[in-house]
């Protein structure tokens, strides 16, 4: 018994780790992008989810062939992405109004 | 893959073996299935959505969750039944016609299952952007 390795304990001698987020940035990244070109991309990917979901659910009311929780998720995704935009904009435009009520 | 997209995937699988079991059920009589002899029962199979080198990763155990995917659709290995019905068109020439060996109350708890599942998925994604939002609320003044 005392030379065998237990595979369930050789299994769970492995860490399992889930990576969640983007991790450290990679250096290169770190250099070129700008904040503008960060938030016309988040834009874009908004404009996208919404032009995505609008053509499901054109297909789903001409010919039925998409299931309606397809719909219904893309639909969800789109206002969600809508509403992080908003909460970008808000925090935006109240540091720019704080910095233009700055005195100097 | 994040949790919504998860969800959506088996909500995919589960709808589409939800097609296959009523397939069964509508070939239930079907006695000639495009010429070669009668309808066979249908079962979806499925599985994660992992390739290979994700499968064999750390040991077996997969670092980082899927979801699900359709394998394939399996025929049903249960045979068929016989009828004795000699002025059937599809009679043989013993005066028998073959039909779907149909198990009609495994259809039934399989469909039942099958919506049981596409409930706990659909829970699923909406605790899922339950808490998307709420942490959406964080800092919001």
């Amino acid at each position: 018994m005392m030379g065998v390795v237990d595979p369930v304990a050789a299994r769970l001698a492995v860490p399992l780790t889930l990576p969640i987020g983007i991790g450290p940035s990679p250096a290169h990244a770190a250099q070129g992008v700008g904040f503008a070109e960060m938030l016309q991309a988040g834009i874009q990917a908004v404009d996208h989810k919404i032009s995505n979901s609008d053509v499901l659910v054109r297909n789903f009311t001409l010919d039925g062939s998409v299931p309606i929780h397809q719909v219904t998720a893309a639909l969800e995704d789109a206002r969600m992405a809508v509403e992080v935009a908003m909460q970008v904009r808000a925090r935006l435009v109240e540091t720019y109004r704080d910095f233009m009520a700055m005195q100097i | 893959m994040d949790a919504m997209a998860i969800s959506r995937t088996a909500l995919d699988v589960e709808w589409q073996r939800l097609q296959v079991i009523a397939q069964n059920l509508a070939n239930e009589n079907t006695t000639n299935a495009g010429g070669d002899g009668p309808y066979r029962p249908l079962r979806l199979v499925s599985g994660p959505d992992a390739g290979f080198e994700q499968l064999v990763d750390a040991n077996g155990v997969q670092s980082r969750p899927v979801g699900v995917r359709v394998v394939g659709l399996e025929p049903l290995a249960d045979g068929a039944r016989r009828v004795h019905d000699p002025a059937h068109p599809h009679a043989d020439a013993d005066g028998f016609v073959t039909y779907p060996n149909l198990d009609r109350a495994a259809e039934m708890t399989l469909l039942i299952r099958t919506s049981r599942a596409y409930e706990a998925n659909l829970t699923a994604m909406t605790i899922a952007q339950q808490m998307y939002m709420r942490a959406l609320d964080l800092g919001r003044r």
